[in-house]
């Protein structure tokens, strides 16, 4: 079995795993990264520019082979016909739910990981989030607060570039942005309506995105073709390959391993340390180890979990570093699909011209400065004004040549669809664990997920659907169609949990630094990390957190602690 | 029983001439059935239905100062998707209520629907556009037949391209443009 040893090992090239490579290499520490998939070549792999005609279903997906393939990663829409590349085929990454309680696991095997494919919203916590579980009695307390991350914060999106709109909200702070795009004609009159009518309670902002209204850093200015989920030649939305990964490169301390599943953490009782890691190589099934000083666990919050709870010991059987009983514990995603879309009455005169991304927000408004009597925690709206085009065609009565005519040069009413993003509470009953009788095509023992909402959730869902209404019904929507689905957990793509932070190891897995309390030089700081989800999507969380948990390892290793 | 079908269908039209006997042989002859392949674009639909689903969508995307429906080959589309993508469940319905749209069209005193006087194929298809709610028959057939011929033609490159203009690199956003429409 060959040896390779390095200062440090990152486990995947995600989010998480980018700013953990780009963290650990600026500091002069020899790097590997593990990325379990396929390389990535912007020129070769990124499709945001392939026209429908250019696919053999226009676009409609291929029904057939997702059915076949990709029989839970199909339930995503990004899954589609241009990008169901970026997912993995669900044959060879098998996991198993109890009867009746379905969980949609949503991943992405390359290098860079989901950062590839994920809706680049950006949104920083305030103390509310913070505070809420010791407020509440729900799980554990945060072992730290807005003051301690905010500087991160700002030292992330910096690097990442983030177009957003300051609004002064005290519990969804501003952050570092770049001049915001203006709201289209529809949103704009949406804003003024909203502001009149509840007293700037419920706000339509600009979704904050990871995506560049200016040249920054080497990476061109957004060209708004609007499909960021296949890729950007001109690098304008933030991710690993856009971003970290050629940070990471240009200081000649990184070496990228693709193909390398890591099996294990590599665990030596005698100095009370991980050693490394036990890898898998995708292509030839060997296996290899990989040695390093500082192991940094980003593989995604089930992912890394699961490489714990296979580096059992005889010191650890129930996982590498589970003296608290909490490692697979507490999974948590967010609560969709409650919201309404209606049709406009005004604005017919204005158009948009260039495709935005994502357009507006609605700020968390439940549970912010009076109790609501349903449930605890809250929620936000992501949506957007728009046109439909020649798609409304289809709904659209009449047919021949002023059918066409109309389908052509005119674009229809502006509709307005909010959907709520809500906020999940980590339950120790929802929960993963090794499947004693599965293992994945390279042989590795897969997980049984056991994860479903509680009322506070779907309650929460309901109350989407009526403030949602609401905020039609005050604009004057007509036509308004509320929408309320019923999924599974997972399908957000949010799942957090597994490994919480804590101030106490007996009760969590990670301290305050995202450093495992039994294990001090393995360092988890994706999604696992989160001992609750806020109802803000996460992602910059973990780059902020990763880049802090990166410099305190460093300090400690150069004080000879680690 | 769909598979069968296009099993049969592709039997009669590339009846194997030989069989073949050595590795690049084979290669060759599966690039001559690829090929020819190519050239049938209609496996699902018969030649009335053909006939047919052409008719209708012509009318609901017709030629004028831009190509219609047929000239950018929508329903080679839609018989694409009845055969690989649309489901049984999908596909029966939609076939049968084609043949409901026939037998609407003999009680206005024509053997098929491409027989009828235009004034009465218009009657016919306002009809059935009000009756696109159907959960069976012709109003969902035509129902089926419109979303598709909509798709199919915005999506295609000609009108992509060449209609429709579609641009993938802008110089900012902009949001309050002026507009009037051109209807």
């Amino acid at each position: 079995m060959a040896t390779m040893t390095y200062d440090a090992i990152v486990v995947g090239s995600g989010i998480s795993g980018g700013w953990a490579a780009k963290e650990l290499t600026e500091h002069g520490l020899k790097t590997i990264v593990l990325e379990a998939g396929r390389p990535i070549d912007p020129a070769v792999d990124y499709v945001e520019h392939v026209r429908p005609w250019e696919k053999r279903y226009r676009g409609m997906r291929d029904r057939k082979r997702l059915e076949r393939y990709q029989p839970i990663q199909r339930h995503t829409g990004a899954c589609d016909e241009y990008a169901g590349k970026f997912f993995v085929n669900d044959l060879d990454n098998p996991y198993s739910t109890p009867e009746g309680k379905p969980f949609y696991w949503i991943r992405g095997r390359q290098v860079g990981g989901r950062s590839i494919m994920w809706g680049r919203c950006v949104y920083r916590w305030s103390d509310l989030d913070f505070e809420a579980n010791a407020r509440e009695g729900f799980g554990v307390d945060w072992p730290l607060r807005y003051n301690d991350l905010a500087p991160w914060w700002s030292y992330v999106e910096k690097f990442v570039g983030i177009q957003g709109r300051k609004e002064g909200l005290a519990h969804l702070p501003d952050g570092e942005f770049q001049p915001p795009w203006e709201l289209n004609a529809a949103e704009a009159k949406g804003r003024e309506i909203l502001l009149q009518k509840f007293g700037g309670e419920r706000l339509i902002t600009n979704a904050r995105l990871a995506v560049l209204t200016e040249n920054h850093l080497g990476r061109q200015k957004c060209h708004l073709c609007g499909t960021c989920y296949r890729g950007c030649v001109t690098l304008s939305y933030f991710s690993s390959v856009n971003a970290t990964l050629p940070a990471a490169r240009k200081t000649g301390n990184l070496t990228l391993r693709p193909f390398s599943v890591v099996h294990s953490v590599i665990y030596d009782p005698q100095t009370r340390k991980a050693t490394g890691v036990r890898v898998v190589d995708g292509n030839t099934k060997e296996m290899f180890d990989v040695r390093a000083k500082v192991i940094f666990l980003c593989a995604s919050a089930l992912e890394s979990t699961r490489i714990l709870l296979n580096s059992s010991t005889a010191e650890f059987p129930k996982g590498l570093g589970n003296t608290s009983g909490e490692l697979g514990h507490n999974v948590m995603d967010h609560i969709m699909d409650g919201g309404a879309v209606g049709t406009l009455p005004w604005a017919k005169d204005r158009r948009e011209i260039g495709r935005r991304p994502d357009a507006i927000y609605v700020p968390r408004f439940r549970n912010v400065k009076t109790k609501h009597p349903n449930f605890l925690r809250g929620y936000g709206f992501e949506g957007r004004a728009s046109r439909q085009g020649w798609e409304r065609g289809s709904e659209m009565p009449g047919f021949g040549a002023q059918f066409k005519k109309s389908l052509i040069g005119d674009l229809g009413p502006w509709e307005m669809d909010f959907g709520g993003f809500g906020e999940m509470l980590p339950r120790h009953e929802n929960y993963i664990e090794i499947d004693p009788n599965l293992v994945d095509a390279w042989g590795i023992p897969a997980l049984r997920i056991n994860c479903v909402y509680s009322d506070n959730e779907k309650k929460m869902q309901e109350d989407m659907v009526v403030t949602a209404v609401e905020m039609l019904e005050a604009m004057g929507a007509t036509n308004i169609r509320p929408y309320k689905e019923d999924n599974p957990p997972g399908l957000v793509i949010h799942e957090t949990g597994t490994a919480r932070m804590g101030r106490d190891p007996k009760t969590s897995v990670l301290n305050g630094h995202n450093q495992m309390w039994d294990v001090s030089n393995v360092f988890m700081t994706d999604g696992a990390c989160m001992p609750s989800t806020a109802n803000q999507n996460p992602s910059i969380t973990y780059m902020a957190l990763t880049a802090r948990a990166v410099a305190y390892a460093v300090g400690q290793m150069k004080r000879r602690e680690l | 029983m769909r598979r069968r079908e296009a099993v049969q269908f592709l039997g009669a039209a590339l009846a194997l001439p030989f069989i073949p006997r050595s590795a690049e042989t084979a290669i060759k002859l599966g690039e001559a059935l690829h090929l020819r392949l190519a050239d049938v674009p209609f496996r699902t639909l018969n030649r009335d239905q053909q006939a047919l689903v052409t008719n209708i969508a012509e009318m609901i995307i017709p030629e004028t100062d831009t190509p219609g429906a047929t000239a950018v080959k929508v329903p080679e589309f839609i018989d694409l998707i009845l055969t690989e993508w649309a489901s049984d469940e999908e596909r029966a319905p939609f076939l049968a209520g084609l043949t409901d749209i026939e037998k609407r069209a003999g009680t206005m005193g024509a053997p098929r629907f491409v027989d009828l006087p235009a004034a009465k194929k218009v009657e016919l298809l306002t009809a059935l556009d009000a009756a696109r709610d159907d959960k069976s028959g012709a109003g969902l057939a035509f129902a089926r037949l419109k979303a598709l011929t909509v798709y199919g033609y915005f999506t295609s490159q000609a009108v992509d391209v060449d209609v429709l203009k579609t641009q993938m690199f802008f110089n900012g956003y902009q949001g309050n443009v002026p507009f009037t429409p051109a209807v």
